[in-house]
């Protein structure tokens, strides 16, 4: 454009020589890959290595000096029979969720999938538990199935399918399986909704082929729907497994672990032993070892799968 | 229809059964979405009076807004301060997020940098750690570092359960932008910075949206981390703050539903008027 260089103002040429500077490669590294990286850093990756060190140290919450204590916490958590109690009641929690979570989840997305009058207006509300913070829907359990108050005891009892009102987060039977309901309502809906996007990608004309060939529904189902929802009931055991095994927020608000202890899963065992027993070097090492799980778990899924190849990488 | 069975019922009629009992279900879903919710709401309109009987009539007798004027009275419960804080740290952690997501997202698809394949191993692995298990090693972290009870190590802290995500959506996000647009744009003269800008930018509108979403409902979401890096219950943000309610010798059960109501509002709000963008960030990721 040289007829139009003439006339360019003053302004115009510092912003284009500021954009040459910041077009060269190094800049345009230094402003997009590297503040990316350098806060991943800071706030991902130093507080596990931060934890990695503290876990061979005494920490006391009032005297700043560490002391270096080796693999003792290792091997007192290894030892201790608490440890593997709260490890299996993690192991419950996920895999009741994880089931619960697969067969309706899946089975919702399948529904609201088809072709009905109000299947956009149905698609936006099975957003909605997404959106409701999961405490809230912590206050909300509480709430509605109080003992004294509850308008789910109230529901069951005037229906006759229970004598007097339950405590459903206060019974050691009772506790682990109302905690895994309550929390299902929001954590199904991960499910439904990646389900969802997964079945809204087969292209249609898969569909039109199989029904010209005289494929039943129920066919088309097993030989076309099935197969694409492979990859993502894969996904979700996974993940969803490894972080319902993690999750802390819902479970500490209902039950706080309690009763008797039937609801700590290895997260709040690690929360109480952080701030109750106030033994920060000691959390540090269960945090550890409960993080060489989620490592194990990421091996597997990046074997298996290979997410990182989505990206081109070339 | 030339299968065996089902001589005796019309094949249209046994396709209009299937179909009812299919809406069934799906009405059974909608309806285990809503009565939960359409309860907490009717729940924060009624009386204590109406509120602490038994059985509670399903249909409030009669509203009042009793609820609500208690949580804004002054010295009763600090609601309006947790709902302030829960405000200002949503706010600066979509801000942080969306900016290096952004930026990031733009760097990794374009520019030509070394292993780019360990680098999306990262994220992802990043994105996988629980809010626990950051929580306790950033405690242990953050107390070094002074920024336990600040709002910069609470930002940076949430920012840490939602930046992996949403880098990792725009990353894939700029790769469905063509890029033979900034690149006719440079033949034609322009630099790259400029064919950023004033071209990649704003095609990316769409994801940059969608992360700003993503990152909002992860950080007004947010419990674990604030409970354990906030201790002061000056800086309580919503989820916490309520929470201590319901530990007290008397539940303000009626207060609780109203304060629940108020922190549903906000994500509900933003998600519906911009939902298009929320689901293709699930389409483009293909998970979360």
């Amino acid at each position: 454009m040289p007829g139009e260089a003439a006339d360019v103002s003053r302004g115009h040429a510092v912003r284009e020589r500021l954009f040459e500077v910041l077009s060269t490669r190094w800049v345009m590294v230094g402003l997009t890959v590297v503040p990316a990286f350098g806060l991943f850093l800071v706030i991902n990756v130093l507080p596990i290595g931060w934890a990695i060190v503290a876990s061979f140290h005494d920490i006391h919450p009032y005297n700043p000096e560490w002391t270096f204590i080796g693999l003792a916490h290792f091997t007192d958590i290894l030892a201790d029979p608490d440890f593997w109690e709260v490890l299996w009641n993690s192991l419950v929690f996920a895999g009741g969720s994880v089931v619960l979570h697969l067969v309706v989840g899946t089975g919702f997305a399948l529904l609201i999938n088809r072709q009905f009058r109000f299947a956009p207006l149905v698609r936006s509300i099975a957003l909605v538990p997404y959106l409701i913070p999961t405490a809230i829907l912590g206050f909300m359990g509480l709430w509605m199935a109080n003992s004294q108050w509850g308008i789910i005891n109230q529901i069951l009892q005037q229906v006759g399918l229970i004598d007097g009102y339950i405590a459903w987060y206060g019974n050691t039977d009772l506790a682990m399986l109302s905690v895994i309901l309550t929390s299902s309502w929001k954590l199904t809906i991960f499910v439904t909704i990646m389900v969802l996007a997964r079945l809204q990608s087969i292209p249609e004309d898969h569909y039109e082929a199989a029904m010209m060939a005289g494929a039943s529904s129920y066919q088309r189902f097993r030989d076309i729907t099935l197969p694409n929802l492979k990859g993502v009931i894969f996904i979700v055991i996974l993940l969803r497994g490894i972080w319902t095994f993690n999750k802390f927020d819902i479970i500490w608000v209902l039950t706080q672990g309690g009763p008797v202890g039937v609801t700590t899963t290895a997260p709040i065992y690690a929360y109480e032993v952080a701030f109750g027993r106030l033994s920060l070097g000691e959390a540090s090492a269960i945090s550890v070892l409960l993080f060489l799980l989620l490592v194990t778990v990421a091996l597997i899924y990046f074997r298996v799968l290979e997410p990182s190849r989505e990206v081109r990488v070339e | 229809m030339t299968d065996g069975g089902g001589r005796l019922v019309a094949p249209g009629a046994r396709r209009r059964l299937l179909d009812g009992v299919l809406n069934l279900l799906t009405l059974l879903g909608v309806l285990a979405i809503l009565l939960p919710l359409l309860w907490v709401l009717s729940t924060s309109l009624r009386s204590n009076a109406e509120l602490y009987s038994t059985p509670i009539p399903l249909i409030p007798r009669e509203f009042s807004l009793i609820q609500y004027e208690r949580l804004f009275q002054p010295g009763y419960v600090s609601f309006l301060d947790y709902y302030v804080n829960s405000l200002i740290v949503s706010f600066g952690v979509v801000l942080t997020t969306t900016v290096i997501a952004t930026l990031g997202g733009y760097g990794l698809t374009r520019l030509d940098i070394p292993y780019k394949r360990t680098f999306a191993r990262v994220i992802l692995f990043g994105y996988m750690f629980p809010p626990i298990l950051l929580a306790i090693p950033m405690y242990v972290f953050w107390r070094q570092l002074g920024l336990i009870n600040s709002y910069v190590g609470l930002t940076l802290a949430i920012t840490a359960t939602s930046l992996p995500f949403c880098l990792w959506l725009m990353w894939k996000f700029f790769q469905t932008v063509p890029i033979s647009l900034e690149e006719s744009a440079m033949m034609s003269g322009a630099s790259r910075f400029r064919a950023f800008y004033e071209i990649a930018l704003p095609i990316a509108k769409p994801g940059i949206i969608a992360v700003a979403l993503f990152s909002f409902s992860i950080a007004w979401n947010a419990y674990t981390i604030p409970k354990i890096i906030m201790p002061d219950s000056d800086k309580w943000v919503l989820t916490v703050g309520i929470d201590t309610l319901t530990l007290a010798d008397q539940v303000l059960w009626g207060e609780i539903m109203a304060a629940s109501v108020l922190a549903i509002v906000p994500p509900i709000l933003f998600v519906f008027f911009l939902q298009k963008y929320f689901l293709r960030g699930f389409r483009v990721t293909g998970m979360n």
